[in-house]
């Protein structure tokens, strides 16, 4: 069986269409069971209380923006390097899920920041970090979105990615930089609470059910994108017949 | 089982407010998705009536065409 | 070539000497709104001039970026730029290098007298432009992948500032960096050593990559 029949978008889509449901189902549930662990079984922190519960969606959230922008990198570079349109089309369809997880993990950071820090908001080096990982989705995005040609497209947002994926990098190192020489009097007690094994199951199933959502979410998304260009090919190939 | 407190200690509001938040976007993103495909089904479909050749991922053929 | 580029573009750049100037002029006026907007208190000034006037040349920065490879890419002369047989490299280092003559080496020259109106200490003034000299290679190398990926498309200078001020945030925390230690009378050598170790990063990669951009936005 020639398995790379599957990188033509066309072959693909039928494929992609059967694979949804194997992964947003699995994700449905896992959602279900990660809150149960979370709020039923996880005890309550000795030094945050019940405020901590929220590092459930936080740090899943987390994570997933930072794999995700590193995915869509990786897909794009494949795509521009390899002329794999598919791989571009998955480059596109993950921007948005990345930029919703990178949403997420702030406002959901700000949330858990008021009542640990007295804050919604701290500057510090992870939370300022995920807000410029905000930016970086949201130029990919605007880029890709001002550029009508899907080709070129497709190979711009390639290399604003990987510079972007170069810099990540930096940009942490050097805001942990900045963050550690603005400390000041104050010692904050960051970080998450001391990990109790049922906490670290919560959090780990969280994720993998994050992680089948995204999978989910962006097949039908890169299924709409494949719809969008044929339509646009069809009717470029109607009107110059 | 041991049922939670509720009031999450008093931080009800940062602790569900989360939780509602991450389910608003979820929801919002398969929504969302889910009207952008319908509009494009639909399209199609208009496209298939007013063409007649149109090579269609949905009809299955899988002739590489000017994409 | 590089010599002959360089030549060009700064032969080209004087005969728009306004366009220079504008620049110089926007970095001043921006710098001179804080004070306007926080109140005259020197203590406060002297705190904030480190990252006033770094974001001032940021900014500043982006608005030159635009005309990098516009004019050319609009009179076909890029396109030709792309046909030759040197590579690209050269060129778009060319390019930057009289960017940076223009546009930049100007704010350098100007940051002194803007660093007396919030009343920094000499040794400070120095370091001010010693940031900024190293700092702002960066900012045209950087700016130039911005510029090339935006090469003709609306929404210009906003689209190009989206995608590279988040990119400019390192030049941005060891540059201003680097004048609040010698504000506060600590050594600013790491910052600046970490800050020339970014312009030279950005030396190696970044015309590389605005030559993958200027070929992808040409073709």
């Amino acid at each position: 069986m020639n398995i790379y029949k599957y990188a033509s978008p066309t072959m693909f889509y039928p494929l992609a269409g059967k694979m949804i449901p194997w992964f947003a189902i699995p994700a449905a549930i896992l959602f279900a069971a990660g809150m149960y662990v979370g709020f039923f079984i996880a005890p309550t922190d000795f030094q945050q209380g019940d405020a901590y519960r929220i590092i459930f969606i936080h740090v899943p959230a987390a994570w997933m923006a930072m794999f995700l922008y590193v995915l869509m990198a990786i897909y794009a570079g494949v795509g521009w390097a390899f002329n794999a349109r598919l791989a571009s089309m998955m480059a596109s369809a993950i921007a948005i899920t990345g930029t919703i997880f990178t949403l997420l993990s702030l406002v959901t950071g700000a949330l858990w920041g008021k009542p640990t820090w007295g804050t919604y908001w701290a500057w510090d080096a992870r939370m300022t970090s995920t807000l410029i990982l905000l930016f970086l989705y949201i130029g990919f995005i605007s880029l890709q979105s001002a550029i009508d040609d899907t080709r070129r497209a497709d190979r711009a947002g390639a290399v604003l990615a990987l510079v972007g994926v170069i810099n990540v990098p930096i940009i942490y190192f050097s805001v942990q930089w900045w963050n550690t020489l603005h400390q000041g009097a104050t010692i904050r007690i960051l970080g998450k609470p001391t990990i109790a094994p049922p906490m670290l199951a919560a959090m780990l199933i969280m994720l993998a059910a994050c992680w089948l959502y995204s999978m989910a979410v962006v097949l039908i998304r890169v299924r709409c994108i494949i719809l969008e260009r044929e339509q646009n090919a069809s009717r470029f190939a109607e009107v110059n017949a | 089982m041991n049922w939670p407190d509720l009031s999450m200690g008093g931080y009800g509001f940062y602790v569900w407010g989360s939780y509602i938040f991450a389910l608003i976007l979820f929801v919002w993103e398969i929504v969302s998705l889910k009207q952008r495909r319908r509009a494009l089904r639909q399209q199609q479909r208009e496209q298939q009536r007013s063409s007649s050749v149109s090579p269609s991922v949905l009809t299955g053929s899988a002739n590489e065409t000017t994409s | 070539m590089l010599r002959w580029i360089v030549w060009r573009d700064l032969t080209l750049a004087w005969r728009r000497r306004a366009d220079m100037l504008s620049t110089v002029f926007f970095f001043v006026i921006v710098v001179s709104l804080f004070p306007l907007g926080i109140g005259p208190e020197t203590q406060l000034l002297r705190s904030i001039a480190p990252g006033v006037v770094w974001v001032a040349a940021l900014l500043a920065s982006m608005l030159s970026l635009g005309r990098l490879f516009a004019n050319d890419y609009q009179d076909g002369t890029l396109e030709q730029l792309l046909l030759t047989p040197q590579p690209l490299f050269m060129v778009v280092l060319g390019k930057v290098l009289a960017h940076w003559i223009v546009s930049e080496i100007p704010l350098v020259l100007i940051a002194p007298l803007v660093g007396l109106q919030f009343d920094l200490p000499r040794e400070t003034l120095a370091i001010l432009v010693l940031s900024l000299l190293v700092g702002t290679p960066v900012l045209s190398l950087i700016g130039s992948v911005g510029a090339a990926l935006t090469l003709g498309l609306r929404g210009g200078g906003v689209l190009i500032s989206i995608l590279v001020l988040p990119l400019y945030i390192p030049a941005l925390i060891f540059g201003a960096g680097a004048v609040e230690a010698s504000i506060m009378g600590t050594t600013p050598a790491p910052h600046l050593y970490l800050l020339g170790a970014f312009a030279i990063v950005s030396l190696i990669f970044s015309p590389w990559a605005t030559a993958a951009a200027l070929r992808i936005s040409v073709e």
